[in-house]
């Protein structure tokens, strides 16, 4: 909210404060000053324009005046004629920043010489008339501006939703005051000062028929009204505020609701048909046509203000224009009135129309401030264009709002906030905010809260009022925690369990990335894995409309992203999760498995895609192998993603977790990414669940004997099944297997291949000798021949 | 046959000429080696009449020791150079660029995260993590933020077509909830890592998608005090000893009271400067002591037990940490940004 600090601080009885100290004050009791916008009119003076001529020779219109500004007679051109001779004038002498930027040099406009600046209001950031000189009615020569019209700041202030009272300006002098010890400016509540006849319920009659949509409606006539402008130090504090000037009435009712914060409105008492108010849920059909100049089309979810026949303002947004105050107005009748929060806040979403009226009502205001706007509204009526207030409004309230109080313990108070404040100063804060105190025999507390806080309603909301007025700074640090006699053991937590996968990948290279969960549901529906994901109802764009089912095509996203400023090879992991709908769950929450997904793309040729595959094998297996000493294996399988020839399901321990292999290079060229890229998504809830400790075993005391054998098969004999057979044969002696090469070649029959393995022996009670290990290599041979046909290269 | 004398006279020349210790060895298989002339001369002893045998051991002896020590000698010498030499012999550019290892980098985000919780398990809280997908009752309804709530306003949030009531968590608080449900009972102190989302614009200091962790303690006796001690800790662990914080009121529907809490500004140290738009404080995030209604949809009894809560965004801690200045760049994944602070 854009507050004026002279008028906070007239509000607030609080002077000779600097705007800082005084957004400091605010900042420190709960009211957040974001920024502090200077009119500082100190460098400015008052001049009497002596005479005025047209400029000799430019195109423009031009008048060059005189000006006694004290000690000696200025020559200061304007692009106006408003300032006659004898009238008295704001200056600007050469050299000084008027509040609006601008600079004043020292020159000639021309081919004449211009020593200075006469002022209009937009460049005193009074209002945004820049047609005319602001003629001032006080004031001598020389004299300095501000003790004519003082200098003002703008503070934009963070209001928190729990408190509309703050939205105006008297709320947040009640803040400053309570803050800094001072005394209010203005009662909650002003004395009611009219007395004209009839009694207004003669000139207007009101009537809600949605009570639940309206708590409360004043409806008070103000009559032989002289419509006109309003006076400078009135202007200038809406505009301050963020409000354009309009007319008086218009003006006295936007300055009370950025007073009270209760929003008014003034309608043209003759434009009321049947001088009769009904407060009612628009009819199918109506259209109303706003002050904003637009026709809206109404639903019966919409409160209006109808007269006898056709709504006439929409409730607590925006007045209509048929009704509105005009120059022509005589009488009117000013609207005070409570609207329900959520209503106003659907109706003005809705329609898409936020007004500082809807953003008021929104938060919930108290139905007893009506009447506190009203009254001030009406006084300012009277003074200001020459209203007669009438006896006896029309002020329908069927459900007084009741009164809230709060009863604790005051000790409950330091309890919360952790220091001890004196009950005596307690007492004094919570008084200087409003509220009662009744301090009871038995020494419990009795606090009413004023009836505009309608957010104070247990013993910890208290504890805030008197904590933020005593002083946050004054709660001493501490550390909680007493001597416990029970407690939740600690266990690392699933991401920390992680960390030595993470690091292993980073150490095998490939970069750890942290892509978002929201993508594109065209992009997974085209790639084939959309059918599980969750559908984002109200997306920001079609880019993220729709939560991840697999982390692949974000990799490929920043590979893709990558290659564009001209890296070639990039790998890169990411550990999150991925949304699966299940909608068979009673609450719909979907399934959000964790996941380890790769992509190492920029690999060249089918060549370059296999071996891509092997590495990726690799860096898997030592990744998995730093959480728990698992056994990883492959089954050649088919994926959605990968390349039908090169894919295979991972099995941890025998249980399957994911898919690995070649990424299909459809999919591969969908993301603008040359070459092959190979990729893996694995499970990782299940791997974390293995439990299969590490122990230490003795180390061997014999020496290993080793021995290579190349195999000779047909193309479709896979080196998995290979292994398998070695090692079944190998029996109790064949420590471990590999296979290291593969040739194709001269050598070697069509449509066969060679396969080279290493085999390691060893006895755990002897040093093998040769004729032992060629026994047993001799039945891997024949099982080799007896499974897949395999001859041998010596 | 020569004689001893001329066997050692030749070999003592070739030994002295020796480079290298392997020449040495051939030298040594050539002059005392089991098939060289003058190991013949112990077998032709034998034949020698009686008076010669004595002096032909003698000179025997004399040469096969010399041959020895002049063979032990320039082996030394050999040694002796090899190692003097090396300096000469085997340099090399030790200026020439190293050779990196193709390692990747961890992701500055999870480092900042683990940094977090490793200062908040020091002090005896524990990791509990939770759904992102969430129920309008654990996101809003239990944290005191019922339909219609203005404050709904100030947490734009992402729907779901499945059901009216999912919705993507806006913030981490839902699992004060759900941790107060599984631990049930105080003392709690759990911290609560997780992403969330927010239907805002993106600039340089907003995303829809983000990372938050919040701190949740729950025992007898918790006050604004122990809520700001543990902040300062929190601060001094992970900032250094210098900082100061400070908590200003504010409002939020799931704490009372309410606070935003800032840190002391590491470059001006607090006496206000350009990187922190002068008045000496950085916003880092909200806290607040838990509402009484919030420990009640927790199961926790609000007269007994009282709870305080802070949280902010890892992405703000590691914008202050590492000085960047646009938020998009953690999750753009340009390696460039990545590997610079991984």
């Amino acid at each position: 909210m854009k507050v004026s600090y002279g008028w906070l601080c007239d509000l607030a009885g609080a002077h000779d404060l600097p705007p800082q100290q005084v957004a400091d004050v605010l900042t420190m009791a709960g009211w957040n000053v974001e920024e502090i916008v200077p009119i500082d009119l100190s460098q400015l003076i008052v001049g009497r324009v002596i005479s005025q001529q047209p400029h000799p020779s430019s195109r423009k219109p031009l008048w060059v005046h005189q000006v006694d500004v004290g000690d000696h007679t200025l020559q200061i051109i304007a692009g106006v004629d408003n300032a006659r001779p004898g009238t008295l004038v704001p200056v600007a002498l050469p050299g000084t920043t008027v509040p609006d930027g601008t600079l004043v040099r020292d020159g000639k406009i021309a081919g004449v010489d211009a020593r200075g600046m006469l002022c209009s209001e937009a460049e005193l950031l009074i209002s945004d008339d820049h047609d005319s000189i602001l003629l001032l009615d006080d004031g001598g020569p020389g004299q300095r501006l501000d003790e004519i019209i003082p200098s003002d700041a703008v503070l934009e202030v963070e209001v928190t939703p729990n408190r509309p009272d703050c939205l105006g300006h008297l709320g947040l002098a009640r803040e400053l005051a309570a803050a800094l010890g001072s005394s209010l400016d203005l009662d909650f509540m002003p004395p009611f000062t009219g007395g004209a006849q009839p009694p207004g319920t003669d000139l207007i009659s009101v009537a809600i028929e949605a009570p639940e949509l309206c708590r409360r409606y004043i409806g008070a006539p103000i009559t032989g009204i002289k419509v006109g402008p309003s006076p400078i130090w009135m202007r200038r504090r809406l505009y301050a505020a963020g409000v354009r000037p309009i007319s008086n009435v218009v003006d006295i009712t936007n300055y009370v609701a950025l007073e009270y914060a209760q929003p008014l409105h003034a309608f043209d008492l003759a434009m009321i048909g049947g001088r009769r108010i009904v407060v009612r849920r628009a009819r199918r059909g109506e259209r109303l046509l706003c002050l904003d100049g637009e026709t809206r089309s109404l639903t019966s979810d919409m409160l209006v203000i109808a007269d006898a026949e056709h709504p006439i303002a929409l409730a607590g947004i925006i007045g209509g224009e048929d009704s509105a105050v005009t120059g022509q107005t005589v009488d009117i009748m000013l609207e005070a009135a409570n609207f329900d929060g959520v209503n106003v806040r659907s109706t003005s979403r809705a329609l898409r129309l936020r007004t500082e009226s809807s953003s008021r009502f929104e938060k919930g205001l108290s139905p007893e401030l009506a009447l506190a706007g009203a009254r001030r509204a009406a006084t300012l009526l009277a003074q200001l264009a020459g209203g007669r207030i009438h006896l006896g409004w029309a002020d329908v309230y069927p459900r007084p709002q009741e009164p809230a109080r709060v009863r604790f313990r005051p000790e409950r108070i330091d309890a919360v906030l952790g220091v001890h404040v004196p009950l005596q100063e307690m007492e004094v804060i919570l008084k200087r905010l409003d509220f009662q105190v009744r301090v009871q025999d038995d020494g419990e507390w009795d606090v009413l809260p004023p009836v505009y806080r309608l957010d104070v309603s247990i013993p910890e909301d208290v504890a805030e009022e008197v904590g933020r007025i005593y002083g946050y700074e004054k709660v001493p640090p501490t550390l909680p925690g007493a001597r416990q006699t029970s407690w939740h053991p600690a266990a690392p937590s699933q991401e920390r369990r992680l960390d030595p996968l993470r690091h292993a990948l980073a150490g095998s290279g490939s970069t750890e990335v942290v892509t978002p969960a929201l993508t594109s549901r065209v992009m997974l529906d085209q790639l084939g894995v959309g059918a599980e994901a969750m559908r984002v109802i109200n997306p920001v764009s079609d880019e993220q409309d729709a939560l991840r089912t697999t982390l692949l095509p974000s990799l490929l996203r920043v590979a893709s992203h990558n290659r564009n400023y001209g890296r070639q090879g990039v790998a890169v992991f990411e550990v999150a999760r991925a949304y699966l709908r299940r909608p068979e769950q009673p609450d719909g929450q979907p399934d959000e498995p964790l996941r380890l997904g790769i992509v190492h793309a920029g690999l060249s040729g089918p060549e370059g895609g296999r071996l891509g595959v092997l590495d990726l094998k690799g860096a898997l297996e030592r990744a998995l192998d730093t959480l728990a000493p698992v056994e990883v294996s492959y089954e050649r399988a088919t994926a959605t993603l990968f390349h039908p020839g090169r894919c295979a399901q991972v099995l941890v321990c025998g249980q399957p977790v994911g898919y690995l292999g070649e990424l299909h290079p459809s999919v591969v060229e969908a993301f603008d990414l040359e070459g092959r890229a190979v990729g893996l998504e694995v499970e990782l809830e299940p791997v974390l669940a293995i439990d299969l400790p590490r122990r230490a075993r003795p180390l061997p005391r014999f020496p290993p004997v080793s021995r290579d054998l190349g195999v000779v098969v047909a193309e479709a004999a896979e080196a998995g099944a290979l292994l398998r057979t070695i090692m079944e044969a190998g029996g109790e002696l064949l420590e471990s297997a590999n296979a290291f090469d593969e040739y194709r070649g001269s050598q070697v029959p069509a449509g066969h291949k060679s396969v080279a393995f290493s085999m390691t022996f060893r006895s755990p009670e002897r040093t093998l000798t040769d004729a032992e290990v060629d026994h047993r290599l001799a039945a891997i041979k024949a099982a080799l021949v007896r499974h897949h046909h395999a001859t041998f290269r010596t | 046959m020569n004689s001893p004398a001329a066997m050692a006279e030749r070999a003592l020349a070739a030994i002295a000429a020796a480079r290298d210790e392997d020449e040495l060895e051939r030298l040594r298989i050539e002059f005392l080696g089991a098939k060289s002339e003058l190991m013949s001369i112990p077998r032709s002893l034998a034949s020698l009449p009686r008076e010669q045998r004595a002096s032909a051991g003698q000179a025997f002896n004399a040469t096969k020791t010399a041959i020895s020590d002049a063979l032990a000698r320039r082996s030394e010498t050999l040694a002796e150079a090899r190692i003097s030499d090396l300096a000469a012999a085997e340099s090399i550019d030790i200026t020439f660029p190293g050779r990196p290892p193709a390692l990747g980098r961890v992701h500055v985000l999870t480092l900042v995260q683990r940094e977090i919780e490793t200062v908040m398990e020091t002090m005896g809280y524990h990791v509990e993590i939770g759904p992102e997908v969430e129920t309008d009752w654990y996101n809003f309804e239990a944290l005191n933020l019922a339909r219609g709530h203005a404050s709904r306003d100030m947490q734009e949030t992402f729907f779901f077509n499945e059901s009216e009531d999912l919705l993507l968590r806006t913030h981490t608080s839902p699992m004060q909830i759900r941790s107060m449900e599984r631990l049930k009972e105080p003392p709690i102190y759990v911290i609560m890592p997780g992403r969330c989302y927010r239907r805002d614009a993106t600039d340089p200091s907003h995303l829809a998608q983000f990372m938050q962790v919040e701190a949740l303690a729950v025992d007898e006796g918790i006050t604004v005090g122990d809520l700001k001690g543990t902040i300062l800790y929190f601060a001094q662990s992970l900032w250094g000893a210098d900082r100061r914080i400070r908590i200003r009121p504010t409002y939020f529907p799931y704490t009372e009271p309410s606070f935003e809490f800032d840190l002391s500004c590491g470059v001006c140290g607090g006496r206000g400067c350009r990187s922190c738009g002068g008045d000496g404080w950085l916003e880092v995030g909200g806290c607040g002591m838990v509402h009484p209604n919030v420990l009640r949809n927790g199961g926790i009894d609000p007269e007994r037990y009282t709870g305080f809560a802070w949280g902010f965004g890892i992405e703000r801690i590691a914008m202050l940490r590492y000085d960047v200045d646009d938020i998009r760049l953690f999750y753009e994944n340009d390696l460039r940004f990545v590997e610079q602070l991984g």
